[in-house]
């Protein structure tokens, strides 16, 4: 069979082109050797929040940052493009809600304590918010060694969000009713779909709690019952609370993860997961199929469009090898922004901005890849995610944003070329 | 200002200097050590890790291969956890002279390393990872060695017979009067106070960094040329054995199997600054040639840390030209007081791991010649601290001991098995704030994440246990990460390269530490 369209990778981006255009429509079938970003991420969706300066309005300033940097995927996108994928996502979030917008941040402890920019957040997330300044108690659990309150707290009471808006956080550190030491937080989060293991965790924490205005927990707050989970916690303790997100793989991006695989399925679309791909069939400006391994042989999967979201050096979807040479590692497209020959690819200092952070595929407005002279590679093949040359994610605090809106983009530019 | 008083001052704390103070504290001398960083941090934390069986040396050197099979076999006695029986291989490749072979085979024999000849196949059947185009090789009584286990060991034997060990503590003064050293100060590295030390008898021990302290006794020309050879750690055990190529040894020549990674060695390049060593691009990529001749695919292995140290090669300014290439390949004992009428100071260099003990040894007994006192030596009889049961340690060591236990404790390091208890221990015993120091110690963060997972499980460890405030623990961290990408940015290619992205997507992604609070200037 001939699918409309075939998306390589099942992270955020894939799997929110491949639903976005399966609910156009088309027949659609995600390939992927594993899952991919969402169970990285915290899941909050982070669209621009270092510039190296603070970002408070992403709304406002993307526009200044996008002149800035000319190469970077935003650059490839309309603000408005930007915050239709937030919209499409939240509607897609079926569990729980998302808040926020692209118009200001959200500030959101991380689990070391530094306040860090957010657009949209799990609902579950949003009291932690610290733009307001207050007074805090943080949770831990003997049996969680991915959380630690007190470090987080220390560090969280020295941030001030506003003159006269001081944050005041303690810490609490709970032995839950579970037998072993050594808890995951996925364990964690199945125990607290449990009425009888929330009710003592409340007991034990009704007399910690008072005098604070919210109550932060670590983000294993259930898996598909997350909203009942903090409602009852929040009932029982009389206090808003909130969830900070833990080391991977984290629970609410496998929430995130759950929602848009059974959306897809729900529209018709396919995954499949447990092999690499090796590579395509390709002729002239056109990829006819996507070549797989499968069991002893290889398998193809025909298809009229194709979305490349493989991610970037973290996820193997740029590699480069001892001899230096880097690739896009599907299709083979040129990346962009390595540096020549002789050149440092990698700071000798940590925190100095390392400019192979930035190598990825090159791609025109409508997410084709593209090569250096801007001449489009493959007409029918579109790029989203952290595989697009030109950002560094992880200092922006941009790498939720770009999957999401590049995945949804790849998306509309494909059911526009069918329209 | 503190002051105190000791029969012996060793200055130096890589394996020498911890070698030369257990010596002196078990010939019943006071002493005190001091090094300006932490122990075994030099020299001798930065080698492969191999302990000699003196078939390196049976060609060219004789008798530095004779000492080192004697040493070897002290060494698996007296330290017995610290070293892994891996033995050793010395291989033919298609690019080694096949004549060396004979020769190689009649240096064993006459330098006294026990020697057994393995056909092609016995070598493959072996290490089946090698080189199928090896045509022979040797068996050798090689092994692995911590290098940090062991310099530990000798701090506490050290310290049972009541010596004082003060790391981070720098040397900055040598104070002479009426011909002998008499006072020394050193500085602690962390709050910066100083203390004078009036000692009996001072023992320089510094290694590659001997001149300057006995220049600080006005005793000139100690020239110790640092000979920078950098090592890369592979992750896997590509082989379960030391292979050597049977050949005049060269760089990038060697595969050490230690713990749970594989490391190659290495170069040899002279350079100004023994504390600058420096990673060429260059000698990465002759290691990678190099071990792709010894293993195929080696190549495509992940790099996990490289790293460079500096080779003491002691070359006196005062002795001719053929003492000169006497003494550098062995250990040299400068007696001060012959060579500058500088009395109760004495300098230990050169020489290597192998034969710490050795040199410890003959240092003691200069000493106590010319102290005009007979007290033997008891280092190679008496075993050290942890290695009582004789046992060598072995490669499933911290599996079994997790296995006896697996649900009561933590895991907080996955790839070294480092549980929480243990890790709590070893912050208690080591008093430090130094993430790198309990790194060296328990090898946290040495395996293939890098500490990507577990640096930040071991900050809010940290955080709580030594109550330090969040910008102390946060400054702990950070310089953790900083020391780390020294040791990986070099080799930032392949699964390595994939590794390190995560980690900062960890790091900076999730964790965001580029906005942690910073301590306030002091």
């Amino acid at each position: 069979m001939i699918y409309d369209a075939a998306v390589i990778g099942a992270g955020t981006a894939g799997l929110a082109a491949a639903l976005r255009m399966a609910e156009g429509g088309l027949k659609v079938i995600v390939y992927a050797k594993g899952v991919g970003s969402t169970h990285l991420t915290g899941g909050t969706i982070d669209v621009l929040g270092y510039t190296p300066h603070l970002v408070e309005h992403p709304e406002t300033e993307l526009p200044s940052f996008v002149d800035a940097h000319p190469d970077h995927p935003y650059a490839r996108l309309s603000v408005a493009t930007i915050n239709d994928a937030l919209g499409w996502f939240r509607g897609r979030m079926t569990t729980y809600d998302y808040t926020g917008n692209l118009a200001a941040n959200l500030m959101l402890p991380t689990a070391a304590g530094a306040p860090k920019p957010s657009a949209l957040v799990p609902e579950t997330m949003a009291a932690g918010d610290l733009r307001g300044g207050g007074r805090f108690v943080i949770v831990g659990f003997t049996q969680l060694k991915d959380f630690y309150p007190a470090y987080l707290a220390d560090n969280l009471s020295r941030f001030e969000a506003a003159p006269g808006l001081p944050v005041n956080a303690r810490s609490v550190t709970q032995r839950a009713p579970i037998a072993q030491a050594d808890v995951t937080p996925l364990s964690f989060a199945r125990h607290f779909e449990d009425a009888e293991f929330r009710k003592a965790v409340i007991a034990g924490l009704e007399r910690e709690v008072g005098g604070s205005d919210a109550v932060g927990f670590p983000a294993v707050l259930g898996l598909g019952e997350a909203r009942t989970v903090c409602q009852e916690l929040q009932d029982g303790l009389g206090l808003p609370v909130f969830e900070v997100p833990t080391l991977p793989p984290s629970v609410p991006g496998m929430r995130m993860f759950n929602a848009l695989k059974r959306a897809l399925s729900k529209a018709g679309g396919t995954v499949v997961m447990g092999g690499p791909a090796l590579g395509a069939d390709a002729t002239g400006e056109r990829v006819e199929a996507l070549v797989t391994a499968a069991a002893a042989r290889t398998r193809s999967y025909r298809a009229r469009h194709f979305v490349l979201a493989t991610g970037g050096f973290a996820s193997g979807g740029i590699v480069m090898d001892s001899t230096g040479a880097v690739k896009e590692s599907v299709l083979g497209l040129p990346v962009a922004g390595v540096p020549p020959t002789g050149e440092e690819r990698f700071s000798p200092g940590y925190w100095a901005s390392h400019p192979m952070a930035r190598a990825g595929v090159a791609v025109d407005d409508a997410l084709r890849p593209v090569d250096a002279d801007g001449d489009v590679l493959y007409a029918n093949v579109r790029i989203a995610g952290a595989a697009i040359a030109g950002a560094e994610p992880w200092r922006e605090k941009s790498g939720e944003g770009i999957t999401l809106a590049t995945g949804y983009a790849a998306a509309s530019s494909i059911l526009e070329s069918d329209a | 200002m503190n002051r105190l008083e000791a029969d012996v001052l060793v200055i130096g704390g890589g394996a020498t200097g911890a070698g030369v103070a257990r010596d002196a504290a078990m010939r019943g001398f006071s002493t005190i050590l001091a090094e300006r960083g932490d122990l075994a941090m030099g020299t001798t934390g930065r080698f492969h890790g191999l302990l000699h069986s003196g078939g390196r040396y049976v060609v060219r050197d004789p008798p530095s291969a004779t000492e080192c099979m004697q040493e070897n076999l002290i060494l698996r006695r007296i330290a017995a956890d610290a070293i892994e029986d891996t033995g050793g291989m010395f291989v033919t490749t298609p690019w080694d002279d096949p004549a060396y072979a004979a020769k190689f085979h009649d240096g064993c024999k006459g330098a006294g390393v026990p020697v057994e000849e393995l056909s092609a196949a016995e070598v493959l059947r072996r290490e089946p990872r090698l080189n199928p185009r090896i045509s022979g090789g040797f068996a050798v009584p090689d092994a692995a060695v911590d290098a940090w286990k062991t310099v530990w060991a000798c701090a506490r034997s050290a310290q049972e017979h009541g010596a004082r060990i003060l790391n981070y503590h720098r040397a900055v003064s040598l104070h002479v009067s009426d011909g002998a050293v008499t006072l020394a100060a050193v500085m602690d590295e962390a709050t910066g106070e100083t203390t004078e030390i009036e000692a009996g008898f001072v023992i320089n021990a510094t290694g590659v960094w001997a001149g300057r302290i006995a220049a600080m006794a006005g005793c000139g020309g100690v020239t110790v040329v640092p000979g920078n050879g950098i090592m890369i750690a592979m992750n896997h055990r590509l082989v379960d054995t030391v292979i050597n190529r049977c050949k005049e040894p060269a760089d990038g020549d060697i595969l050490v199997p230690i713990r749970t990674v594989s490391v190659i060695g290495t170069t040899d390049s002279l350079v100004d600054d023994p504390d600058e060593n420096a990673i060429g691009r260059d000698d990465v990529e002759l290691m990678l040639a190099e071990g792709e001749r010894l293993v195929p695919g080696f190549r495509s292995v992940r790099a996990l840390r490289v790293w460079a140290g500096a080779r003491p090669l002691f070359k006196d300014d005062k002795a001719g030209e053929a003492d000169t290439r006497a003494m550098s390949r062995s250990f040299a004992l400068i007696d001060h007081r012959e060579r500058d009428g500088v009395e109760r100071f004495l300098t230990i260099t050169g020489g290597k791991f192998t034969t710490f003990r050795k040199m410890a040894e003959a240092t003691l007994d200069k000493m106590c010649e010319q102290l005009a006192t007979e007290r033997p030596c008891r280092t190679a009889d008496e075993t050290l601290p942890g290695s009582e049961s004789g046992h060598h340690y072995w490669i499933g060591a911290r599996l079994a001991a997790r296995e006896g236990d697996l649900t009561g404790d933590q895991l907080i390091c996955e790839c070294e098995l480092i549980t929480r208890h243990r890790l709590e221990d070893a912050m208690q015993r080591r008093a430090t704030t130094n993430l790198d120091d309990i790194r060296r110690t328990l090898r946290l963060a040495m395996g293939p994440c890098q500490g990507g997972f577990c640096i930040y499980r071991a900050t809010g460890i940290l955080h709580d246990l030594a109550r330090l405030d969040g910008p102390a623990a946060n400054n702990s961290l950070r310089r953790f990460l900083e020391e780390r990408w020294k040791g990986v940015q070099p080799i930032l290619y392949g699964d390595q390269l994939r590794q390190a992205r995560l980690d900062d997507w960890i790091f900076q992604g999730l964790l965001d530490v580029e906005h942690l609070p910073e301590s306030a200037p002091a």
